[in-house]
């Protein structure tokens, strides 16, 4: 029943981290510096490089392209989700969150540019901490 | 001559199959047919989660209905409500837990209550949970919300294996298999066959996922890499042919009933 209890808070806890440390990513859009660990999710390369992808294409300003091409990404990682989660649940969270975000800006009625680049970028950088590229 | 007594009395044969090992194959493979077509409507078809969710409840609710009005067990309505009854238990788990987060603590202990209630509810007003007499409407409406009970119930548990112990499928499937073998010799033992049987209901959806996850997870993941197509496919011929064979079976009967 303890083990419960401590879950729960360590669940609540990282949950209200990713919230907090959001803002100050996005705000900068640059890397910040983060511990150099590698996430047990493993390999993530096949789902960072439709991002990277995506991310190109939002650059020239073609976004209904984007949100064709970020499907792939979707699909891709709906389907590894039984082989994913069991590794690390809470950084799977984190990633799925991220992508959850980059997902709808992409597919609101009118995307919006700035919103579109901004969560693409973050979801690059969520890739590239959990990888310990950064 | 009794071709028309059966059909103008209004008394009711039992609504539910019998308990075999087909019930059980059926049963375990139609939950992982039922989400990874609920899965390919919401992500690869594009309809997202909300459509797919009416959908699903909509003709949940029509099979449902024709399964409600029938006057005896009819396989392939009983399969298509199980079915979709699998589908819609697993998606109020996963609007609670994706959509409102809702934590599988919480989840998974609301519905342990909730099914513990349909039980008692239901023993009380008809002083037995036996699933051998399903003859009146009251008794098939418990019947259906206790198994979509069981599908919620047995998603949450699932999801929180995964998350809190971080077991894959592998040993998801290994796991819940023991304790599936497990209720099996307790009912074989002499163990109370209703409670073996409710207990095997819950524990046979997670064991269906880790396997239907097994089998089509790639092999990176230490799955088979069947892919959910050719799963599906493969799971889908199986209960086609032995919901078939359940419905040939009871309408030759009926024909040899009819003859004599």
């Amino acid at each position: 029943m303890s083990a419960i209890v401590v879950l729960t808070l360590a669940a609540g806890c990282s949950k209200s981290d990713d919230t907090a440390a959001a803002p100050t990513t996005a705000a900068l859009a640059t890397p910040v510096p983060q511990p150099k660990t590698v996430s047990k999710l493993g390999d993530l390369s096949e789902f960072g490089n439709i991002t990277a992808d995506v991310a190109a294409i939002v650059d020239k300003g073609d976004l209904p392209a984007a949100k064709m091409r970020i499907k792939d990404l979707e699909i891709a990682w709906d389907s590894a989700e039984a082989g994913l989660k069991p590794r690390a649940a809470n950084d799977w969270h984190v990633l799925d969150k991220a992508i959850d975000h980059a997902l709808s800006a992409l597919r609101a009625d009118t995307p919006d540019p700035v919103d579109c680049k901004k969560k693409i970028t973050e979801l690059l950088i969520t890739f590239d901490s959990l990888q310990g590229k950064v | 001559m009794n071709t028309l007594i059966t059909s103008t009395t209004s008394k009711w044969l039992n609504k539910v199959p019998e308990i075999t090992l087909a019930f059980w194959v059926i049963k375990i493979m139609s939950t992982t047919v039922g989400e990874t077509g609920a899965d390919f409507l919401a992500v690869n078809a594009g309809w997202g989660q909300g459509m797919t969710r009416v959908v699903m409840g909509a003709l949940l609710a029509m099979a449902l209905f024709t399964q409600l009005r029938t006057r005896r067990y009819t396989p392939w309505i009983y399969w298509l409500t199980v079915v979709l009854v699998s589908v819609v238990g697993t998606q109020i788990t996963d609007l609670l837990t994706d959509g409102l987060g809702v934590s599988l603590y919480v989840s998974t202990s609301v519905f342990a209550v909730a099914l513990a209630a349909i039980f008692a509810v239901w023993y009380w007003l008809e002083r037995t949970l036996s699933i051998h007499d399903i003859v009146t409407r009251s008794r098939e409406l418990f019947y259906w919300s206790a198994i979509l009970c069981t599908f919620a119930l047995g998603t949450a548990a699932g999801d929180l294996a995964t998350e809190a112990l971080g077991l894959g499928f592998t040993w998801g499937a290994v796991s819940f298999g023991i304790l599936i073998a497990a209720s099996y010799a307790a009912w074989r033992m002499g163990g109370n066959a209703v409670l073996t049987f409710w207990i095997g209901y819950i524990l046979t959806r997670p064991f269906g996922a880790a396997l239907g996850d097994l089998l089509t997870q790639a092999k990176t993941y230490g799955g088979l890499g069947m892919g959910a197509m050719w799963t599906s496919a493969l799971f889908l011929t199986v209960i086609v042919m032995l919901v078939a064979l359940a419905q040939f079976g009871m309408d030759n009967r009926k024909n040899v009933q009819a003859t004599k």
